[in-house]
């Protein structure tokens, strides 16, 4: 696989740290001592702060009485970051001793508390990879993982698994706060006994929000899914490799093909990369590519046999359909495309080198002959079913590279797109003039392409990046259903999608969960209006008044806990 | 239409014929190839990656120069571009075109004195050594 490191890694190795903690805790607490276990949390919740700050809404955009109201994840990451805020006020009030760096603290539970400090450290770290800032500060995307950092379900997912860490975490040090005291612990205690307190705040609002919209394991998978941002090395086949690592060699050359192809769509119409060489290249690779993606998928289908698979049968048919159209839809605009040139000629961008990588990957994967290349010539007979996928559980990794691949086309089309439109734009389309009518005596070999043409070419390119997204969601409903590697890539479709349309709301805040038909916030059953469900009570009435009691309750913790210095924090419970 | 190509390619004479005559030929070879680009051949991939090719090695000829301003000898209207050859049969005939047009096109950038010229048709051989590769049955 891949080995690029994933914010799962890192989200993982703070879970065990918390837990470890825990454990340690419940096992020996001989050696702890509240104002080194103070120290360490404070070091947990000021980078569960910082996630915060990257997630919620600045302080300028909380809703005013103008403002629709928030959302119950909007709801959450306010009172979550106000939470934290709370929390480490009162740890650095009360503790005035830290350790130095690289001095290991003396208990089990403080110890584990500093390891989860550094994990989710690193994981913010990686997440911000993805993200830049410009001058102005405002935020920028390095790749195309950012716009699924910054999305919506991401980000509710997220903030759901700091909750988790905080729900785990406050027992255990409340344990301590509540440990005989002495002079010297007396204040490090009040200290820790008040941020556990709104750790458990914090827990409770994010709960609210699950309950109201929860997060679903899908988007939870994405959230760990999310890859270190690091160029990816080239994969180089000698024609020798196991079946195994050409899933691989594909799935690094899609991921290659698409991160070039978020660059290249990007360029501005200066570039000396935006050529018709290029786009030809990228069109004709990409044709080739599409193909294999049918040979793979249509392979696979044959390869899942029997009653049990015959739902992830027929998806596969209907993505290698979707991929034979992705493919005509390629071949008529590298047919369009063999029609123009641009003002600069002979040069191939970095994007139509990973085309032709990612045509070569899957082309090897797709026949049975080794050393298939580009260029080998004709008489290749498809790889058997039984050789793609030697064994049943190889079948989720098979259809994981057929999957990534026709995730990869989709971003090739977008962005050939991308580039037809700025050369146009650009005046940088042209046509050679020997194919231009004798009529038109033009003393130069290249005219200016006709506004037709360029119409033409974009249009192409729409339906092709549509047959190619269709390929897409038909092979991510097969990996779903036998749960391939890739499963992950339509979710981070449709995050990127969310994360684009609220990026471009006014009200952003408010955008995540989304109204209902009725253009209200969509809203679930409370505690109240639970616990009358549970009793079998179906009257309109008793079950609206529960509604009306839940969203008091709702409104009363939201202001208790935003009035900042006036309020000592909740007791956690024990 | 290949063979009228090749005969044109080897008859031509002057730099300006060779051009001409080449140019014409890469027209050629993708108005015999797109008919043929059929993906249940297994001849697809050869075809699609051959055609692009074709037009890059047109467009570096466009630039040439010594290249005339339209065309020395109009296609003449009876001539149909498609004669419903097999796919295999076509292959065989534009490697074969464009082996020629790789020798012819080498020797012109050799001797040419313009050396925008010498470039296009350098640029244009490697063009046709590409198709050469991709549609010979032997590679």
């Amino acid at each position: 696989m891949t080995t690029r490191p994933a914010f799962g890694d890192f989200l993982t190795a703070a879970r065990r740290h918390v837990s470890a903690a825990v454990a340690g805790h419940q096992a020996d607490r001989s050696g702890e001592h509240a104002q080194e276990v103070a120290d360490s949390l404070l070091h947990v919740i000021t980078v569960m702060s910082r996630y915060l700050q990257d997630i919620a809404p600045t302080p300028g955009s909380m809703p005013s009485r103008a403002s629709p109201p928030l959302t119950a994840w909007g709801q959450a990451r306010l009172t979550a970051r106000d939470a934290l805020t709370h929390a480490a006020r009162h740890l650095r009030q009360h503790t005035w001793v830290t350790r130095a760096p690289g001095v290991a603290a003396r208990s089990e539970l403080a110890r584990q508390l500093d390891a989860t400090a550094v994990a989710l450290t690193t994981g913010r770290d990686l997440l911000h990879t993805h993200l830049a800032r410009d001058l102005h500060g405002a935020r920028q995307f390095r790749s195309e993982w950012g716009l699924v950092v910054c999305s919506p379900p991401t980000e509710q997912a997220l903030l759901a698994e700091l909750a988790w860490l905080a729900h785990q975490i406050a027992p255990a040090c409340l344990d301590v706060a509540r440990s005989a005291s002495s002079l010297d612990t007396a204040a490090a205690q009040r200290g820790l006994r008040a941020a556990c307190g709104w750790l458990q705040a914090l827990n409770g609002s994010v709960q609210a929000a699950h309950r109201a919209d929860p997060v679903s394991v899908t988007d939870r998978d994405l959230l760990l899914a999310i890859p270190l941002n690091v160029p990816l090395p080239r994969p180089v086949l000698d024609g020798g490799e196991p079946v195994a690592s050409l899933y691989d060699a594909v799935i690094t050359s899609a991921e290659r093909a698409r991160h070039a192809a978020w660059v290249m769509g990007a360029q501005p119409a200066w570039s000396p990369h935006l050529t018709a060489d290029s786009l030809r290249h990228v069109a004709a690779t990409s044709t080739v590519t599409s193909h294999h993606c049918e040979i793979l998928l249509r392979s696979l289908a044959a390869r899942t046999t029997g009653s049990e698979t015959a739902t992830v049968r027929a998806s596969l048919l209907r993505a290698a359909d979707a991929a034979g159209r992705a493919r005509d839809g390629w071949l008529h605009l590298a047919r369009a495309l063999n029609q123009v040139d641009t003002d600069t000629m002979r040069h191939l961008a970095p994007t139509a080198g990973e085309a032709g990588d990612l045509a070569l990957c899957t082309g090897r994967l797709a026949y049975a002959d080794a050393a298939w290349t580009l260029s080998s010539g004709p008489g290749h007979q498809p790889r058997p079913p039984q050789d793609l996928a030697p064994h049943p559980a190889d079948v989720p990794q098979a259809l994981a590279a057929a999957h990534h691949a026709c995730d990869a086309m989709i971003s090739q089309a977008y962005a050939q797109r991308e580039r037809i439109r700025t050369a146009a734009s650009a005046d940088r389309l042209l046509v050679p003039t020997r194919s231009l009518p004798d009529s038109m005596d033009i003393p130069r070999p290249f005219a200016p392409a006709l506004p037709d043409h360029a119409h033409a070419l974009l249009s192409l390119s729409q339906d092709t990046a549509e047959a190619a997204a269709e390929a897409s969601a038909q092979a991510g409903e097969a990996a779903a259903a036998i749960r391939a590697p890739s499963r992950h890539l339509t979710a981070a479709r449709v995050a990127a999608r969310v994360g684009r349309d609220a990026s471009t709301s006014p009200q952003r805040p408010a955008a995540s969960p989304g109204p209902d038909v009725t253009g209200h916030p969509r809203e679930d059953p409370g505690a109240v209006q639970a616990a009358l469900h549970r009793l079998g009570v179906n009257s309109p009435d008793l079950l609206q008044r529960a509604a009306d009691i839940d969203r008091a309750g709702a409104h009363l913790i939201l202001e208790a806990t935003g009035r900042e210095h006036q309020h000592e924090p909740p007791e956690a419970e024990p | 239409m290949m063979d009228t190509a090749q005969q044109r390619l080897q008859e031509a004479d002057g730099l300006a014929a060779v051009l001409d005559a080449a140019y014409a030929a890469f027209e050629g070879m993708l108005s015999v190839i797109y008919p043929v680009q059929d993906p249940a051949s297994g001849l697809f991939a050869a075809f699609v990656m051959a055609a692009a090719s074709a037009a890059d090695g047109r467009n570096a000829l466009a630039l040439a120069p010594s290249l005339p301003g339209h065309p020395l000898l109009a296609v003449p209207a009876e001539q149909k571009p498609w004669s419903g050859e097999p796919p295999e049969r076509v292959a065989e005939e534009v490697a074969g075109l464009s082996h020629l047009m790789a020798e012819r096109l080498t020797r012109t950038a050799a001797s040419a004195p313009d050396t925008g010229d010498r470039a296009a048709c350098r640029h244009a051989a490697q063009s046709a050594r590409d198709i050469c590769g991709m549609l010979s049955t032997g590679a």
